[in-house]
C-alpha cells in the first residue's frame, strides 16, 4: 500500500476512537480523538493570533499532538487505576469510585506515571510514522518533542491549549449531562494553566458556561 | 521574547544532557550519513531529506541554546525564607481535606502531570511567599483553599 495512504488510514482510526476520561466518566455519546484535536487545532489558530507565535507551527503542533494514540492508549491521568475498559457495572462502578475524588498520587508516582506515558507515546508515533516520508517524519517527530517538552513558546502554548480544549469540552458536557466533577475541573484549572491568555479564556469558560448554569 | 528561563539544577541538567545528546546526533549523522551528491539537474531526494534532517537538528539545538543563554538557576533560599513558597519548594498543601504535593517551579519547567506547578498559574502564584500554615483562598464559581502544610528545599 502506497505509505501516505497507509498514514493516513491509521490517523483515520481516531476519528472513531472515543475518549477514555469521558467514557469513564460515562458522558453519552461522548467525543472523539480527532475530534478534540480538530477544535485544538482551531483554538490554537485563534487564542495564538493575541500572541507573536508562529501560528503554522502551533496549529501542526495541535494537528500532531496526539496522533500517537493510534497505536498506544489515550490515558487519563488516573490511569493506574481505572480499568481497562468499562463495560460492565463492576468496572463503571470502580472508574465512579476513583472519579469522585481524583486519587492524589506522591511527586515519585507522578513522575512515574509521566515518564512511562511519554516512552509508550513516543514508541508508537515511531510505529506510526515508519513508513512515512523522511521528511515528514522528522517534522512531526520534531513537533512533538517540542510539544512534549516545551521548549519553544510555540510548544509550551500548544499544550496550554490541548489542556483548555479538555477543559472545555470538559464543562460543556458538565452544562449538558452534568456527570462531570466541575468543582474538581475548576480547581485543576487554576494549577495547571500559566499562560496569560489561556488564563484569560477559562476566566470567560467560568463566566459564560459555568457561572450561568450555576445561576 | 522571554528573557528569564527560571530552572531548577535539575532542570538545567536535563536541558544541558539533551543539548549535548543533540549536537553528538548532529555529528554523527553528518559525519556518516552525508548522501553522496552527484550533480543532475534532477532534485536528489536523499540528499533534500537529510538537510532537512540537519536543520530540524540545527532548530532543535538552537533552541536548547536560547534557552541556556537566558537561563537563571533556581537558588536554594537562605536560612530566613525558607520557611516561605520559593520557587523550587517542595510543599504539601491540604486541599478540601486531602493532602496534595507540588513543586514549585518556572513555566519552563512546569509538568503539573509531575507535580511541577508553575510560578505563573493562579496557585503557584497565591502560594509563592507564603509560610506554614498559610491558608490562600482561589475564587472561581468555587471557592478552594489550600493550607500550607509542609515547606522543604
Amino acid at each position: 500500500m502506497d505509505k501516505t495512504l497507509e498514514f493516513l488510514i491509521n490517523v483515520g482510526e481516531l476519528k472513531d476512537r472515543k475518549r477514555r476520561g469521558w467514557l469513564a466518566n460515562k458522558v453519552p455519546n461522548c467525543e472523539t480523538t480527532a475530534s478534540h484535536i480538530f477544535r485544538v487545532a482551531l483554538m490554537a489558530w485563534i487564542l495564538g493570533k493575541k500572541k507573536k507565535l508562529n501560528i503554522d507551527k502551533v496549529v501542526k503542533m495541535a494537528l500532531i499532538h496526539d496522533i500517537c494514540e493510534v497505536f498506544t492508549t489515550d490515558e487519563t491521568p488516573y490511569d493506574p487505576l481505572l480499568p481497562a475498559n468499562f463495560d460492565s457495572l463492576t468496572d463503571q462502578q470502580k472508574a465512579e469510585e476513583v472519579l469522585r475524588k481524583w486519587p492524589k498520587l506522591s511527586l515519585a508516582q507522578k513522575k512515574k506515571r509521566a515518564d512511562l506515558k511519554h516512552q509508550r507515546e513516543e514508541k508508537s508515533l515511531f510505529k506510526l510514522l515508519a513508513k512515512t516520508d523522511l521528511s515528514f517524519k522528522n517534522e512531526v517527530i520534531n513537533l512533538w518533542q517540542d510539544f512534549e517538552k516545551g521548549h519553544t513558546k510555540e510548544g509550551r502554548f500548544a499544550k496550554q491549549v490541548d489542556k483548555a480544549e479538555n477543559f472545555l469540552q470538559g464543562m460543556e458536557y458538565w452544562q449538558k449531562h452534568g456527570k462531570i466533577q466541575k468543582d474538581l475541573w475548576l480547581r485543576w484549572a487554576k494549577e495547571i494553566f500559566d499562560d496569560p491568555i489561556i488564563i484569560d479564556f477559562v476566566k470567560t469558560i467560568e463566566k459564560d458556561i459555568v457561572a450561568k448554569k450555576k445561576n | 521574547m522571554e528573557d528569564k528561563f527560571y530552572l531548577t539544577k535539575q532542570g538545567l541538567e536535563k536541558i544541558k544532557q539533551e543539548y549535548k545528546d543533540l549536537l553528538l546526533l548532529k555529528q554523527e549523522k553528518i559525519h556518516t550519513e552525508t548522501p553522496v551528491v552527484f550533480h543532475s539537474e534532477e532534485l536528489d531526494t536523499e540528499f533534500v531529506a537529510f538537510k532537512e534532517e540537519v536543520e530540524l537538528l540545527e532548530s532543535r539545538i538552537a533552541d536548547l541554546e536560547y534557552i541556556l543563554n537566558n537561563v537563571e538557576i533556581i537558588q536554594e533560599p537562605s536560612i530566613e525564607s525558607r520557611d516561605s513558597v520559593q520557587l523550587g519548594a517542595k510543599v504539601v498543601v491540604e486541599v478540601n481535606g486531602e493532602d496534595d504535593e507540588f513543586i514549585l517551579v518556572g513555566t519552563l519547567e512546569a509538568n503539573p502531570i509531575e507535580g511541577k506547578i508553575s510560578n505563573e498559574s493562579p496557585v503557584g502564584k497565591a502560594l509563592f511567599g507564603k509560610k506554614i500554615g498559610s491558608i490562600i483562598q482561589l475564587n472561581s464559581p468555587v471557592k478552594t483553599n489550600y493550607k500550607i502544610k509542609k515547606i522543604s528545599y
